[in-house]
């Protein structure tokens, strides 16, 4: 298990009815953690939709997971 | 008779009138302007007009061509009078008959709003003290004449004035060379509205040389809270066209071009080439990464940025080979009305102000070449905390930087189909399916001859599935998100889903 901290934005933020949280996790990928999120939280938006980013940096959803990182779901944005 | 003339002879309305009768014409709208008795507090006792006629002509039909084509309705015509006009007397007349009357009204605002500003008609006031003027240009030319009067505003640019840039000239990063730079630049500005506000002014008042505005939407009375270079008297006129005035007036050394026109790909990429730097300030994903693939093609520096609700976020592109794009961010170029959909938008001012302040800044220090600005990948702005965070991001490996073959499958038949009733799509074979959300559903219109609702939150979220087979046809609120679901599910493999276009606010009560 390992400790990660997770932010969300946007249409993210308001579904999953937080801005962030810090969590215990299994999840080896940003993808797992995702998943597991998405069902608890009901974020209601596929993947593949999203960007995933890692300690500031964006990532691909497979790379491994270590205790300690950030992790940012971010949803495309387009109001103006 | 010709769309637009000009009469030596009092008008005569119900003449005109008659000519624009047309059977598939459902009404008829006009507006007369009338000489008042008054101008700027003085009592004003006739009237002279006089043109430059072989050109007013020509520009006077244009106008007119434009508002039948742009507003669609069936006829359209203008007459001007020209001599001397007595108190009360008709001056000018606009005429349009159309199918249904929001056009009618549109297109005849459009023509005298644009026959005011474009046509060369100069007025001589006569007043009841014995004086007279010529006003419009010629007046305000006159720079001995000093009482001030209200049209000074619109023709202000006669006067002197020469812009003082001091204060931002005294920053050793900028300087002299730095204004010089400023001045020769050209910016292309896509989208008006309250992203694009703020960085037409701030760039407008900075210096920049050349500003070309490209947006095909109107005032609209609920833009005014957040696109504060709008006024109650615009609601109905071109966005572009009102904004470059106001900009022309702040800055009269400006060379400002109005484009009434959406980003399309037969537009964006000639006008990005055209010019230095392109902001990208539009509320739709489409206008991004269709001003996103031109600057990457023409090797331009663009300056995106977005909004939702109190967050916003932003991203610029240099065209440096290590630099990453709108695509190398987002491979799967997502489409509007999937997510963060039509029937969720709210926004206070601040934030696409924020936000298009911010582009404005980063234009500014694109021109100049100074140090910093946003590193590559977004930078994510939360105006309620006060927190930004960047997101760093690389030039992705097979990212073509332009759209992909698979993204743009020119022979596909469209999804969008056309249907005045939803019986008559029943009809027609489909099964209907209603993607709105439980609470619009309830308060939005009812619907009937509905096979299935399936919520679009709970089929993204996966909670149901859209059925295999069958032959649907997909409604929402207003025909976007029942578009981005069909092309979302025809790409995996779902050959017959359709959207009704226009959605249920579209059909007839």
């Amino acid at each position: 298990m390992k400790i990660v901290h997770v932010q969300y934005f946007a249409a993210l933020r308001e579904r999953a009815g937080r801005g962030a949280e810090t969590l215990e996790t299994s999840a080896a990928t940003p993808a797992e953690l995702y998943a597991d999120l998405a069902a608890r939280r009901g974020l209601g938006l596929p993947r593949e939709l999203l960007r995933v980013a890692v300690n500031d940096e964006f990532a691909d959803w497979t790379r491994p997971l270590e205790d300690g990182d950030q992790v940012v779901f971010i949803p495309p944005v387009a109001g103006g | 008779m010709d769309a637009f003339r000009f009469s030596s002879e009092p008008l005569e309305p119900e003449r005109y009138r008659q000519g624009l009768a047309d059977a598939g014409a459902g009404g008829y709208a006009s507006f007369e302007g009338w000489v008042r008795n008054h101008s700027d507090g003085r009592r004003v006792q006739r009237l002279e007009y006089e043109a430059y006629e072989s050109l007013a002509r020509k520009e006077g039909a244009r106008i007119v061509a434009a508002a039948i084509e742009k507003f669609g309705v069936s006829r359209a015509a203008c007459v001007h009078r020209i001599g001397s006009l007595d108190i009360g007397e008709l001056a000018v007349w606009v005429g349009v008959s159309a199918a249904h009357r929001d056009e009618a009204f549109a297109a005849c605002r459009y023509i005298i709003d644009e026959v005011k500003h474009r046509v060369p008609i100069w007025k001589k006031e006569h007043y009841e003290d014995g004086d007279s003027g010529w006003v419009n240009c010629e007046r305000c030319a006159d720079a001995s004449h000093v009482r001030p009067h209200a049209h000074d505003r619109d023709h202000a640019h006669a006067r002197t004035f020469t812009h003082d840039y001091s204060r931002q000239t005294a920053l050793p990063e900028v300087g002299e060379t730095g204004q010089a730079r400023l001045r020769s630049a050209a910016v292309l500005v896509v989208g008006a509205g309250g992203l694009g506000v703020p960085v037409l002014q701030y760039l407008a008042a900075s210096g920049v040389g050349k500003m070309t505005i490209l947006d095909g939407d109107h005032v609209e009375p609920s833009n005014l809270h957040r696109q504060p270079i709008y006024e109650p008297e615009d609601v109905g006129r071109p966005k572009a066209v009102v904004a470059a005035e106001r900009l022309r007036r702040m800055n009269r050394d400006l060379d400002c071009t109005a484009i009434t026109e959406h980003a399309s790909a037969a537009n964006v990429s000639g006008l990005v080439a055209s010019h230095d730097v392109v902001v990208e300030c539009t509320d739709n994903l489409r206008a991004k990464f269709l001003v996103n693939d031109a600057a990457v093609g023409a090797g331009k520096p663009a300056v995106f940025a977005s909004v939702h609700q109190y967050e916003g976020q932003l991203q610029v592109y240099r065209p440096r080979p290590d630099w990453p794009c709108l695509r190398c961010l987002w491979p799967e170029a997502p489409r509007d009305g999937l997510v963060g959909n039509c029937a969720e938008a709210g926004v206070l001012g601040p934030v696409p102000g924020t936000l298009g302040t911010l582009q404005a800044m980063q234009v500014i220090q694109l021109i100049l070449g100074l140090e910093g600005g946003v590193r590559p990948g977004l930078l994510i702005v939360d105006l309620l905390d006060f927190s930004t965070r960047g997101i760093g991001a690389r030039r992705r490996a097979g990212c073509e930087h332009g759209p992909s073959v698979r993204a743009a499958p020119e022979d596909a038949e469209s999804p969008e189909v056309d249907f005045s009733s939803l019986n008559e799509a029943r009809e027609a074979g489909f099964e209907l399916v209603d993607i709105r959300e439980a609470w619009e559903r309830q308060s939005g219109r009812p619907a009937s001859h509905i096979t299935l609702h399936l919520p679009l939150s709970e089929l993204l979220g996966g909670r149901v599935a859209f059925p295999a087979g069958g032959r649907y046809l997909i409604v929402c609120e207003h025909g976007v998100r029942s578009l981005a679901l069909a092309e979302h599910l025809r790409e995996r493999g779902h050959a017959e889903v359709y959207s009704m276009r226009g959605g249920i606010a579209a059909l007839k009560a």
